[in-house]
């Protein structure tokens, strides 16, 4: 598969947490040539499994196809939109920013005139479709209809892009290229591709998903911090610097076997890595650490600049890093 | 009319026992008797959800479909943290209760002995500073006064750990309006038994199971409905609840939540769940299809037990409808009763049509 | 042969079972590291189960009876430390927590840094001519110092490499402890104690001893994960609790000397909460009762509401100076919670009472 336009497919596709429907068309269309099975659980993880021969580890690798956006709670008289936050969206970052609906309906996210940005929230908010009126506004959205930021992509210098939702397309484009990696590969232990859902609400699909599953071991594919930014907190993680092998965030520690595991086959294969320790912020690894009976964890993550804003930045050669790191791994353990 | 007499009785002997988290027991009994006659085998499990099952259809048949109804039997309330001098009573709150609404309640202690009267009260206002008589009174200068006249009278009677609930005259009042403690969520509760009633004069003709589960801890956010939801496994689960709006003078529109009167709110999203587009659109088109008044929610704010329901073992697809309720978690909760007509009306409809 | 000897030594010494089992590393995430560790304290008197994914380790004891309820015992064993996040010029550390750490007891204070080989270290501090006011730095601002070359330094530690506090421990008055892990390490030698030292005729069930991992830097602990493997009848779960000292308020806090305290909470099991009161009374352990009301605090609401349920009753040791590497207990109160623990998975009227095998709703 061409890796920036598989990115670029799934980055155009909208789909806030709790309403992946179309993500997930779009990637069970390129997940289905490189597994045995496919199904979609209660509340919409798609889950797809290449069959080992016996025997083996069951391994979980997971993506979360959701992302941050909005949900329509009001319509005004004068045909403005109320919304609510739908995950950790950044005021600051989305003001004044265009937003598009699960429908296709444009507009623009406004904050209350005399609202200083220190006082920004949910609440301070509006959208504004263009609507004449409450009545025009309500034949184009319904209270409950989703907006995201708008979606684009683009290559910049140095072999970077740049746009929106990186945050955790480049994620599920990464799963997807290691599961096309293992295509061919006989293992021992059954694989799991997740693409899961509402990891920006709180790390709901995971959950499920994981309990299901009974992993022996899983990974979780997600972006992280760097400390690369003009005064960014001081973190050891670059983008550029390759795959990076989380050790810790503030919702989990690592398997300390898979960490060690993660670099010796990075070193192995003489893939570029780093080890990543996020002081905030949590991903579907700590969900799927301790759903059942509990699974050993690790996580491998895409160096990414300015997350949750309208430009995300990542250098795509750490996506590939991170896709030859975690298909290897797999490799050796399955 | 009678309809109607027999349902304002039945919520507020509900609202009238004692069950605060994790001390449900009371109501749990009350409702035990209530359903007797529809469900005589309905158990506790070992969280002291009170389960009953009725099975429609060919019980024999191999495709059955199984929905999960709840509605949560425990309120917020209080717990006895220390025996002061002179018999005073330290307490906190068991839930999210509002510093502003407990002094000069009326309370009800479970004791040893049994329920005993007190009431929630502070220094008078003449030991007030100025700035003391601006803001409402922390809980920590708040004590409980039963009547003890030292502290061995009031040790020999209260233990720490005790708990005690809010005491609040059931009343209905204006246009189809009633007032009482607990109606968080005493009038799902009634909606479920009524609703059970119902289904038994009447059983629809498909193969499934409605799972009713009476559930406790729901006001401490470790909610004994997915204890219930993990042992059922179902299909779909429908949460009623009542939910907090402010359809008050003053309130900007876009903030009222949902409207007292407009029937029954049926949720998007909240702080815990986002639902399912399909199922809310369906429960949607059945209360249009039925004729049950309801509306949906337009503001995110709290959670419920769907919270923890939908992300059980493998998931669960969620529903949440809830009764508009004004002052939620005081003593003086405010309901239409046209509006838990209309809640209990969309329970039967929707285990009748949703699988 | 050697190793029998020291179990053996270890079980009729609680004191000393509890200064061998708080020294042992176990820096939260970092558990299955002293597997071995622990497998030669206990193992020789407990079966050894699994140490999983989580860095959970179970251990048991049987009761040879047949269809036996399982009786779940759980005591967390990582503790509060650091976690190194960059290896800075000069030999020094950038740390992050792990765990909730007072951060006035760290300027200047002995660490153990547990790299490719365990080495010592000091956390840096600025002297007082040189500082301008008493603020605190946060631990991420703290550094320590190695002693090493810059390249020693980053040859010999990695980030990711946990760091612990220096393992003394002294005696105090009166039969008190001092030292650091006692949370919750001390509570796990305890029931360890309890559980060796009680005839395996006289055991109520089969006995499971799980000592939990993460809980000081998880919302909801390995325990959660533990206890759903397990699948216990019902449990009891151990964790230190704030003793009363200057400063503090009474209701918040309880007395040390005391015994043992039993929280009545809206999140555990109330009716296993007043079985254990009543097993205490009937028994003449001493014991206080403390309100908890939304929440304990500990691994008991996780436990609880794992599967359909686990009854829970949650037990505190009074401890003072929480998460630092002086904490303090006494020995009376740790003999105490030996005596109610044994006295729990042997109570024949618990196990009935809490039987809901028999409950099936479809």
């Amino acid at each position: 598969m061409n890796f920036y336009s598989v990115l670029k497919e799934l980055c155009l596709c909208p789909s806030v947490s709790g309403r992946e429907q179309k993500i997930r068309e779009k990637i069970s269309a390129i997940v289905s040539p490189f597994c045995d099975e496919m199904r979609t659980d209660a509340l919409g993880n798609l889950i797809a499994v290449k069959k080992g021969v016996g025997g083996g580890k069951r391994v979980m690798l997971a993506a979360h196809m959701d992302e941050i956006g909005f949900m329509v709670t009001f319509i005004e008289d004068s045909g403005m939109l109320r919304v609510a936050t739908v995950g950790g969206i950044s005021f600051t970052a989305a003001a004044f920013g265009e937003v598009v609906s699960e429908n296709g309906v444009r507009g623009t996210i406004i904050p209350e005139e005399k609202v200083k940005p220190a006082d920004f929230k949910a609440d301070s908010f509006y959208i504004d479709i263009g609507a004449k009126s409450k009545k025009q506004a309500e034949a184009k959205v319904r209270i409950g209809d989703f907006f995201v930021l708008t979606p684009h992509v683009q290559k910049l210098a140095g072999g970077r892009v740049c746009g929106r939702p990186l945050d955790d397309r480049i994620g599920c484009a990464v799963l997807l290229d290691i599961a096309e990696r293992l295509r061919d590969k006989a293992l021992d232990g059954d694989v799991y591709y997740v693409f899961s859902v509402q990891e920006e609400v709180g790390c709901r699909g995971a959950m499920t998903a994981a309990f299901a599953i009974k992993p022996d071991i899983a990974i979780c594919l997600d972006v992280t911090a760097t400390g690369d930014t003009l005064g960014a907190s001081p973190m050891a993680c670059r983008l550029g610097d390759g795959a990076a092998v989380k050790i810790k965030d503030a919702s989990v520690i690592c398997n300390e076997e898979i960490v060690r595991g993660l670099c010796e086959t990075a070193q192995e294969n003489k893939i570029k890595y780093q080890k990543e320790i996020l002081l905030f912020g949590g991903t579907d690894t700590s969900s799927m650490q301790l759903a059942g009976a509990g699974a050993a964890v690790g996580a491998v993550s895409i160096p990414t600049r300015y997350i949750h804003s309208g430009n995300e930045m990542c250098d795509l050669s750490d996506a590939q890093s991170c896709a030859a790191l975690v298909s290897e791994y797999v490799k050796k353990i399955g | 009319m009678n309809d109607m007499k027999n349902s304002l009785s039945l919520i507020e002997r509900l609202c009238g026992a004692f069950g605060p988290s994790g001390c449900e027991g009371e109501v749990a009994s009350l409702i035990k008797n209530e359903i007797f006659d529809v469900c005589p085998d309905a158990k506790f499990d070992r969280m002291g959800n009170l389960i009953a099952v009725m099975r429609f259809g060919d019980v024999t048949a191999s495709e059955r479909k199984r929905i999960m109804i709840s509605a949560h039997m425990d309120e917020v309330g209080f717990m006895i943290t220390e025996i002061k001098s002179g018999g005073y009573l330290g307490f906190d709150t068991v839930g999210g209760i509002s510093a502003s609404v407990l002094a000069g309640r009326r309370v009800k202690v479970l004791t040893q002995n049994g329920l005993i009267n007190g009431v929630i009260a502070s220094k008078a206002i003449h030991h007030k500073d100025k700035k003391e008589r601006q803001k409402a009174v922390d809980i920590d200068k708040l004590y409980i006064d039963i009547g003890a006249c030292d502290k061995e009278e009031a040790e020999a009677l209260v233990r720490i750990g005790d708990f005690a609930t809010f005491d609040s005259e059931f009343y209905t009042f204006g246009e189809d309006l009633v007032k009482g403690k607990a109606l968080d969520d005493r009038m799902g509760c009634a909606a479920m038994i009524e609703a059970m009633r119902r289904l038994k004069d009447s059983p629809p003709k498909k193969n499934i199971d409605a799972c009713f589960c009476f559930t406790v801890r729901e006001e401490i956010g470790l909610s004994g409905a997915k204890a219930a939801a993990y042992e059922l496994s179902p299909d779909v689960a429908l949460v009623l609840e009542t939910t907090a709006i402010a359809d008050i003078a003053d309130a900007a529109a876009s903030r009222r939540v949902a409207d007292m009167g407009g029937g029954v709110a049926i949720s998007f999203m909240d702080r815990s769940t986002v639902y399912s587009r399909e199922l809310v659109d369906a429960a949607i088109d059945i209360a249009k299809r039925k004729g049950v008044k309801a509306q949906v929610k337009r503001y995110v704010s709290g959670g419920n037990d769907a919270g923890t329901i939908h992300k059980t073992a493998e998931g669960i697809k969620t529903l949440a409808a809830s009764v508009p309720t004004r002052y939620l978690h005081s003593a003086a909760c405010v309901a239409n009763i046209n509006d838990y007509f209309a809640q209990r009306d969309l329970c039967v409809s929707i285990i009748e049509e949703i699988i | 042969m050697l190793k029998i000897l020291i179990s053996e030594i270890m079980m009729k010494d609680l004191k000393r079972f509890i200064f061998s089992l708080c020294a042992v590393p176990s820096v939260s995430g970092f558990e299955s590291r002293s597997t071995e560790a622990l497998r030669s304290l206990i193992g020789d008197e407990l079966e050894f189960v699994s140490v999983d994914g989580v860095g959970n380790h179970l251990f048991c004891k049987r009761s040879g009876k047949q269809n036996a309820p399982k009786i779940l015992i759980d005591t967390h064993f990582d503790e509060i430390g650091l976690l190194v996040t960059e290896v800075l010029d000069g030999g020094f550390l950038r740390v992050c927590q792990m765990g909730g750490i007072d951060p006035s007891i760290m300027q200047a204070s002995d660490v153990v840094i547990y790299g490719k080989q365990t080495l010592r270290g000091v956390v840096v501090s600025t002297p007082p001519h040189l500082k301008k006011d008493s603020d605190l730095p946060k631990i991420e601002e703290m550094l320590i110092d190695t002693g090493l070359s810059t390249d020693k330094a980053r040859e010999l530690i990695e980030i990711g490499t946990p760091v612990g506090f220096a393992p003394v421990y002294t005696e105090l008055l009166n039969g008190r402890i001092c030292g650091k892990s006692f949370d919750d390490k001390a509570c796990a030698a305890c029931a360890a104690f309890a559980i060796v030292n009680t005839p395996k005729e006289a055991l109520a069930g089969d006995v499971y001893l799980l000592l939990s991992s993460v809980e000081e830097t998880n919302r909801l602990g390995g325990a959660a994960a533990g206890a759903f493997s397990v699948m216990p009848d019902y449990a009891m779960v151990i964790d230190v609790n704030l003793a009363r000292v200057p400063d503090t308020k009474d209701f918040e806090t309880v007395e040390m000397d005391k015994g043992i305290s039993i929280s009545v909470s809206a999140s555990t099991h109330l009716e296993l909460t007043r079985l254990t009161e009543k097993l205490c009374v009937d028994r003449e352990i001493e014991h206080s009762m403390i309100a908890a009301p939304t929440s304990t605090g500990t691994n008991a609401a996780s436990v609880n509401l794992t599967a359909c349920g686990i009854p829970t009753v949650d037990v505190g040791l009074p401890l003072a100076s929480m998460h630092t590497y002086t904490e303090v207990v006494s020995m009376r109160d740790c003999e105490t919670l030996v005596k109610l623990v044994g006295e729990f998975i042997s109570s024949e009227e618990i196990a009935e009472k809490m039987n809901f095998s028999e409950v099936s709703f479809i």
